[in-house]
């Protein structure tokens, strides 16, 4: 098989799976109860004005007809307008993204400088008093809830100590302690995995030769075992990263941070149908881009993938 | 090394001496605000939501508006006079007045402002209240007439109301964006807004009170989690906050630099009940509803107390009349209402709308005493979407329980009731007296109508009537003469100062 005809099958591939989550995204919010036009006049208006609404937001007309207006300005790369708000979905979704990235990042980064260095050392120093930290600490981790971490630790650091702001936006300092309850969680899942793969590559013949070789115990640890442990722990961080994504609706909500996930959960509550359709083709066309990226990454760095 | 060292030790200093000086001198005024939500737009004419209201008042101006008792005094128009039909309505508008953009105020912006708010393609929620206009004319820049098609009573309660803020025509005719860059004549100007993150507003040095507002800067920091904003009252992030609950009470109270203030609001507590329901058509089993709740308790429990009320309207309006006589706590008597209307255990469906925490807390301490007087009630928990789609506009449930926020005139509270409605309550009497109340002028006249109608709302419970509550602020000990509105609710920051 050759290049083209992979790389053609894979788009095809992400096209259908875009044509797919948006059809249902359109019509599965539509089943749900609830209208945005009753959302938008309250509940003191008239039947007559509450049709005006409908007649401006576009929602009078027949389901096919909005399907096929919405499905033709898709392929226009158009998301449309925010039905609550009147500003391009696009728009909406650009001005939170940076947040919401930063903070997946950060969390991301959190967790794996508390996982690796942890997991490298239960793996190393088995059944030692650090393995069974470990051991209580990813327990803890997985079961505390972010969002009671994520207000434990507004009450410590910025109420007791005040070093970090209660609310806000905007530097730093204010994605320090919502990165870290959301890195927490994360931590305890790559701390896991990193011992694992450790334990594993240590018990290789490799290091056996490595070890015969006179190498110090250092090296081949830290360089021979580590270096191939961490494949899997980057791969699973990789994943982790778009757990991250969801947990960060509910930490946007404790820190009152202005980012994507606040944008849909309040589009869903006031039944913003454009700005919950564009938010779910946005977030699945990121996704499914990357892995597309992927995918012709790998076969160009190893053909062998391409054959299947 | 060492040079470069002193060198930059020196500039540091010397900048934060600058810094000390410039800071000392005259400091900037600024109030840190905390806002439980974000507005949907900051166009006053496009939307209907209470939080966005409450926020715009600092931005735009009304013809006129209430004052702290709830009465309608002078503010764009300086005075104004009713014909004696009660359908023409002359307002005399102020000379001194300029919105954000520089344009003076006349009377061709008012009727722009109204042809507007009537406009299809504004598609305006409120438009219904503004219905009566036949006619605007301007026979002068600073005169505006307006004439109904017939007496409408609550039509300057309508002009006091966000929904009427006036706009500059020719930003209207241009076709502007005030959805996020809103032009008014009010207090403040908007200096940022990210949503759901913050509003900033600047003091406006132009606005026609003269000495006015007295702040430099408001923020309005968008704070969902009540916990925060309590916090941020305690550690001083926080000036104001206006939901507070009655369990933070205790810490705000202990700490020296905050004052807890409270109120009695403008809500009329209820269950409704659905009158077209199979046993709830039968009055004994809306009495014994009525009977079976031990409403202080609920009040006290669930919404942090109150006053109870026995018909549909806040304690502390001046057309509030007292029945609460007619249905005493005796779930002895519940039962025996209900046993006698042989409900037997016909299952009766309790709606509560999830995003309001106090209104679900009361839902279930209905359904325990409901079931203790011997009714069965399982409770179904639904999205404020959910619940004006199907409780509010399909009618499609049996018991809900829900909070009629306060009216600056009676006829918005009560117009409609009788004919419908979406607890299918049908009365023609009372619906002929509302009616007749609506386009009557007069206090005692009005008064007089309205005791009636609440009398048979009273007496043929479409409701259980439960109470107003108190509604608790909280602010920092340096912020003087913070002020909602009543009955409206909205922020008031002109007369507000910081020490």
């Amino acid at each position: 098989m050759n290049f083209a005809l992979f790389f053609l099958k894979r788009l095809l591939r992400l096209l259908a799976t875009l044509f797919l989550i948006s059809t249902i995204v359109f019509f599965v919010i539509r089943v749900i109860p609830g209208d945005p036009a009753l959302v938008i006049a309250g509940i003191d208006a008239s039947p007559g004005e509450i049709e005006a609404i409908r007649a401006t937001l576009g929602t009078d007309k027949p389901l096919a007809a909005q399907y096929f207006s919405w499905m033709g300005s898709l392929l226009r790369f158009d998301l449309g307008e925010s039905l609550m708000t009147r500003q391009p979905v696009m728009k909406l979704i650009l001005q939170r993204l940076p947040l919401t990235l930063s903070l997946a990042f950060l969390g991301i980064i959190i967790g794996m400088l508390i996982a690796v260095p942890l997991g490298v050392l239960s793996a190393v120093k088995r059944w030692s008093f650090w393995d069974y930290f470990g051991m209580a600490f990813s327990q803890a981790g997985i079961a505390i809830p972010s969002f009671w971490l994520g207000i434990i630790l507004l009450l410590i650091f910025a109420v007791r100590i005040p070093i970090f702001p209660l609310f806000g936006s905007g530097t730093l300092a204010h994605l320090i302690l919502p990165a870290l309850s959301l890195g927490f969680a994360r931590a305890a899942v790559i701390l896991r995995i990193t011992r694992a793969a450790m334990v594993e590559e240590l018990g290789k013949e490799y290091i056996i030769t490595a070890r015969a070789k006179g190498l110090t115990e250092k090296l081949v640890k830290y360089k021979h075992a580590l270096k191939n442990a961490m494949i899997p722990v980057i791969t699973i961080s990789g994943i982790q990263f778009g757990y991250m994504l969801g947990g960060a609706i509910i930490i946007e909500q404790v820190f009152s941070l202005p980012g994507l996930g606040r944008l849909f959960l309040t589009g869903i509550y006031q039944r913003d149908f454009t700005l919950i359709q564009g938010g779910v083709v946005f977030v699945a066309a990121v996704f499914s881009f990357i892995n597309f990226l992927v995918d012709i990454l790998y076969s160009l760095l190893n053909p062998r993938i391409t054959l299947e | 090394m060492k040079r470069t060292l002193f060198i930059i030790l020196a500039f540091t200093l010397i900048f934060s001496l600058g810094s000390l000086f410039a800071g000392g001198k005259q400091e900037a005024k600024v109030l840190n605000f905390a806002l439980s939500g974000d507005p949907d737009t900051l166009d006053p004419h496009k939307t209907s939501g209470t939080l966005t209201f409450q926020t715009l008042k600092s931005l735009y101006d009304t013809l006129v508006e209430p004052d702290m008792e709830g009465k309608l005094i002078p503010s764009l128009a300086e005075s104004w006079d009713i014909s004696a039909d009660g359908k023409t309505y002359t307002f005399q508008l102020r000379d001194d007045v300029v919105f954000h953009n520089g344009d003076k105020l006349t009377s061709a912006d008012v009727k722009a402002t109204f042809e507007r708010i009537l406009s299809p393609d504004t598609a305006s929620p409120k438009a219904k209240e503004f219905g009566q206009v036949e006619s605007i004319a301007t026979p002068d820049a600073n005169t505006v007439v307006f004439t109904l098609a017939k007496p409408f009573s609550s039509f300057l309660a309508s002009m006091a109301s966000g929904w009427g803020a006036i706009l500059p025509k020719s930003l209207i005719d241009a076709g502007h964006d005030f959805d996020t860059a809103p032009v008014g004549t009010g207090p403040f100007t908007l200096t940022e807004w990210v949503r759901d993150g913050r509003i900033v507003l600047a003091r406006n040095p132009d606005y026609w009170m003269k000495g006015l507002p007295k702040l430099d800067t408001v923020i309005m920091n968008v704070i969902p989690e009540r916990a925060v904003q309590v916090q941020g009252l305690l550690t001083g992030q926080v000036d104001v906050s206006y939901i507070i609950d009655k369990e933070d009470i205790p810490i705000l109270e202990e700490n020296p630099d905050v004052v807890v203030q409270n109120d009695l609001s403008a809500l009329i507590l209820v269950m409704s009940l659905n009158c077209s329901r199979d046993y709830l058509k039968d009055l004994r089993v809306r009495q014994g509803i009525n009977h079976a709740i031990d409403k202080q308790t609920v009040l006290d429990v669930a919404y942090g107390g109150g006053e109870v009320i026995g018909t549909f309207m806040d304690s502390g309006n001046a057309y509030y009349k007292d029945f609460t006589s007619l249905y005493p706590y005796d779930p002895e008597k519940a039962r025996k209402l209900f046993r006698e209307a042989g409900v037997g255990d016909h299952e009766f469906k309790l709606f509560l709308p999830q995003n309001y925490e106090l209104h679900v807390k009361a839902g279930e301490m209905y359904q325990d005493m409901l079931t203790k007087a011997g009714l069965n009630v399982q409770i179904q928990l639904v999205d404020w979407s959910t619940w004006l789609s199907d409780v509010y506009t399909a009618h499609n449930y049996d018991m809900t329980v829900i909070g009629h926020t306060g009216k600056l005139d009676p006829n918005g509270t009560l117009g409609g009731y009788g004919t419908g409605g979406y607890v299918e309550w049908y009365n023609e009497e009372a619906a002929a007296l509302f009616d007749k109340a609506a386009v009557t002028s007069g206090y005692e006249e009005r008064k007089a109508l309205y005791d009636q109608g609440l009398e048979i709302m009273a007496r043929e419970v479409p409701f259980m009537y439960l109470g107003s509550s108190y509604r608790y602020i909280a602010y920092r000990s340096r912020v003087s003469d913070f002020r909602m509105t009543p009955k409206v609710d909205t922020f008031d920051f002109r007369w507000t100062e910081v020490k």
